[in-house]
């Protein structure tokens, strides 16, 4: 399958900060994926290099083969992008300023536009200085849908929206997938992510540090396990790829990672009445790499 | 790394702020002394070069007694500057020299601070977040109104300083108090539209709004204040203008604070009317009903040139009638102050003010100076605008679809082309329509030159604005009207009489030759327009490489 996003060992540093630290990245034409990490570790940053909007301290960037910092007009004309903060003109109206933009871009899908309006409940007529925070960021996200583009970049898309319009969002997602568009989509929203994504890339002070498919992840990640004793809870703590054993009770969590089965012989051994084991959350995954605190490790 | 965290958190005191409930009033001084400073030190070198220079080029008696017999009784330079009743002393053509540009100085120094750190601080946001503070809405416009005024305290001081020393020089001799009273009186209109500002603020939904509305007010003000002084039997007219209270408070030639009255009361007047309705409007609404509905108006939003157009067409318009009503004006009192120079020693005098000659082309020639440096503003206000666009997050949106920066750039620059050179020639058309109404015998295609001539200033202005855009961009604004201010300090000292010319070539304007008193300098205008395209060039490859910032 062709690419759409590749990068190679991009790097941009502000002064002695390092703000993106070669990153290698490969995204295929269709594909929906995830981009996570706390604010500052790089998404926004890696997105402006894709965009051209600032230049790569070192290594490459390109989409659709087209190199981001040389031809970046090319490029664009393949994609769309919604940043998270929707800063437009105050004097323009909503409807205004997707003329604008659709205009500046080329191609606009008109009915497409049109349902965008109704499914977002968004008031075309009203000026951009008197919609709320929700409402602006409705009017770049239907800026960037409404010309169907081949990728679409979210830089945090949803901020501000209401659970009815995540919805929304996710359902438009949901179309773009279907019709072969490609995303990439940073956000904090784990279960967004979650629900639309086939592939996730974890960034942390800037360098990737694990990029897979959910279940893959899941599967190098640790199994949470709860399970409930008739009589003596035993001592879990000395067995293989067990960890944060908590006991309450006759209730003993912990989680195990790698090969259950020495966990199983024990607890059988004990006299389980109840087991429940499930995979970890996204959420889960995502406090493992970062700590519970939210600081990276 | 953690445990040194969980056990010093705990310890660390937390450091008390001293006043917790003046933290706005803080915030607002701290910003307004700043540029209150800055204008200070302006005001300051310009009263003192003033001066200072008026002591070596008008050295005897004679050229003193010359200079008062052009200007003494003409009622069409005491329209536009104010009277001038002591011209044979250093402090009566101080007064007469600069009090009225730097009144209108700080009158727009005034109402642009004030909207700013009112109106603009609630447009950001900001305002709201300082409200979720330990004070109402009504509290924390009187605090901003506090530090506005210790804004307007360093702003006196700063002028004061400079005035008393530079009175103290032997040849100048202006007494302490009398040189205190001139700075206060100087800062007087700064004061007053701090206060005007204020209460726009409250008014209007935006800043722009409430900035124009206040400069509204500043231009009848100097509209009422310029009859009555105009010798047409209507001075009554100067007790309806602040302007024209300052002008009553005669500082040196015949001081009567009495005048302060009106100023004091006007000024406590507009603060308490703002801190009044601050307290019944919600925190970023309007006063005034705001249009926050419109139809679709979509014939300019083609494309990046087309938005600079719609986004700068009003305060452009604003611009344009400025320039047309001042030009107008110059034309219609041309003739009849050109008529006062005759006799070897007026014009002598003259053309040491920049204007050789005789007639009323020669008092073109010095008004035609305050016209380049309007259109220059417009020129600055053109590069701060698309910076802005870069600053506010909002030029992403273009340069993330198919507009390339150099089409961003160059559209923009070709607005502002077209703008300034229809600020010149517009310039021009409405001086000699002025002058042609009063048979002054000015020649239109005479007029238009000297229109077109004040553009290449503007155009090297706009040049080193987009360098500076191009290569430091968070510095744009300051080098833009730094650069600007400069120049205009540069004319003021040097336009009345030579100093170093190595200080004077530093002004764009010193460059430009006095049309229509003298024919335009074409060679001059190509070089300056030359160098303002090269800095241009200059800026746009940088901005090609260079990274968006923001602010």
């Amino acid at each position: 399958m062709a690419t759409a996003i590749r990068t190679e060992g991009l790097t941009k540093r502000y002064g002695d900060v390092v703000a993106l630290d070669h990153l290698d990245l490969e995204i295929a034409e269709g594909e929906v994926v995830g981009y996570l990490g706390p604010n500052g570790a790089g998404k926004t940053t890696t997105l402006r290099l894709l965009l051209g909007l600032i230049r790569p301290t070192g290594g490459r960037a390109e989409v659709f083969g087209l190199d981001c910092e040389r031809q970046p007009v090319e490029t664009h004309r393949r994609l769309a992008f919604v940043p998270g903060e929707a800063n437009l003109w105050p004097s323009l109206t909503g409807g205004e300023t997707l003329a604008l933009l659709g205009r500046v871009h080329g191609e606009v899908d008109e009915a497409y536009r049109s349902e965008l309006l109704d499914r977002f409940d968004l008031d075309p007529t009203k000026k951009v200085r008197a919609y709320s925070k929700g409402n602006r960021q409705k009017v770049v996200l239907v800026a960037a849908l409404m010309v169907r583009p081949d990728l679409l970049l979210l830089d945090e898309p949803t901020t501000g929206l209401d659970p009815l319009m995540e919805q929304a969002f996710r359902h438009c997602i949901g179309e773009a997938r279907e019709r072969g568009q490609t995303v990439f989509l940073s956000s904090h929203i784990l279960s967004e992510v979650e629900a639309l994504c086939d592939r996730v890339g974890i960034l942390r002070e800037g360098s990737l540090v694990e990029i897979g498919t959910l279940a893959d992840m899941r599967h190098l990640s640790a199994l949470s396990v709860e399970a409930t004793f008739d009589g003596t809870v035993p001592d879990l703590s000395g067995v293989p790829g067990v960890s944060s054993v908590e006991t309450n009770g006759r209730v003993v969590r912990c989680q195990v990672r790698g090969p259950i089965e020495p966990l199983l012989r024990v607890l059988a051994d004990a006299g389980v009445s109840e087991l429940v084991s499930r995979e970890p959350s996204l959420e889960e995954l995502f406090l493992a790499q970062y700590g519970e605190d939210g600081r990276a490790r | 790394m953690h445990a040194d965290l969980a056990v010093a958190a705990p310890v660390a005191p937390v450091r008390a702020q001293r006043f917790p409930g003046t933290f706005v009033a803080r915030l607002s001084a701290r910003r307004a002394m700043r540029s209150g400073a800055l204008w200070g030190l302006i005001f300051g070198i310009a009263i003192a070069s003033s001066e200072v220079s008026y002591t070596r080029i008008y050295v005897t008696q004679a050229q003193r007694d010359a200079l008062a017999a052009a200007y003494g009784s003409n009622k069409a330079t005491s329209a536009l500057f104010g009277p001038a009743p002591q011209l044979q002393t250093v402090g009566g053509f101080t007064v007469f020299k600069i009090s009225m540009t730097l009144m209108i100085l700080g009158a727009v120094w005034g109402l642009l601070t004030s909207t700013r750190l009112l109106r603009g601080e609630e447009d950001s946001g900001r305002w709201e977040l300082l409200l979720t503070g330990r004070t109402t809405r009504r509290g924390a416009t009187a605090q901003a109104l506090a530090g506005l005024a210790a804004g307007a305290v360093t702003l006196w001081y700063v002028t004061a300083v400079i005035t008393v020393v530079s009175g103290r020089g032997s040849k100048v001799d202006i007494g302490a108090g009398a040189s205190l009273y001139l700075a206060l009186a100087v800062v007087a209109t700064a004061v007053m539209f701090l206060g005007v500002g204020a209460l726009t603020s409250q008014l209007a939904a935006t800043r722009r709004q409430a900035a124009s509305y206040a400069a509204v007010f500043l231009g009848v003000s100097y509209a009422l204040r310029m009859i009555a002084d105009a010798g047409v039997g209507l001075h009554w007219l100067v007790w309806t203008s602040p302007l024209g209270w300052v002008e009553e408070l005669q500082p040196i030639t015949d001081p009567h604070p009495l005048a302060f009255l009106p100023i004091v009361a006007l000024t406590a007047v507009l603060a308490v009317g703002a801190v009044r309705l601050a307290g019944t409007r919600d925190a970023g609404a309007s006063i005034l009903p705001d249009r926050s509905r419109s139809g679709p108006h979509l014939a300019l939003l083609f494309g990046p040139a087309g938005l600079a157009i719609r986004l700068l067409r009003a305060s452009v318009i604003s611009w344009w009638v400025a320039i047309a009503a001042a030009a107008l004006l110059y034309g219609l009192i041309a003739k009849s102050a050109g008529a006062t120079i005759s006799g070897s020693s007026v014009k002598e005098v003259f053309s040491k003010l920049g204007a050789p000659g005789t007639g009323a082309e020669a008092v073109l020639g010095v008004c035609f100076l305050v016209l380049a440096v309007l259109v220059a503003f417009v020129a600055a206000g053109q590069v701060t605008a698309a910076r802005g666009e870069e600053s506010g997050g909002r030029l992403d949106h273009m340069l993330v679809r198919t507009v390339s920066r150099a089409s961003w750039l160059s559209g923009r620059l070709a607005v502002a082309a077209v703008v300034l050179v229809v600020s010149g020639v517009g310039a021009g058309f409405f001086a000699w329509l002025g002058a042609a109404s009063q048979h002054s015998g000015v020649g239109l295609t005479t007029m238009l030159q000297a229109g077109v001539n004040l553009v290449p200033p503007a155009i090297t202005i706009l040049g080193i604005g987009v360098l500076a855009f191009g290569t430091r961009p968070r510095t744009t604004s300051v080098v833009v009207y730094g650069v600007l201010g400069w120049s205009l300090l540069v004319v003021i000292v040097g336009g009345i009489g030579a100093t170093n010319h190595w200080v004077l070539d530093t002004s764009v304007f010193h460059h430009m030759a006095s049309a229509p008193a003298v024919p335009p300098d074409w060679e001059a205008n190509g070089i300056m327009t030359a160098i303002g395209v090269a800095c241009a060039l200059v800026g746009g490859l940088g901005f090609k490489r260079r990274d968006l910032q923001g602010e």
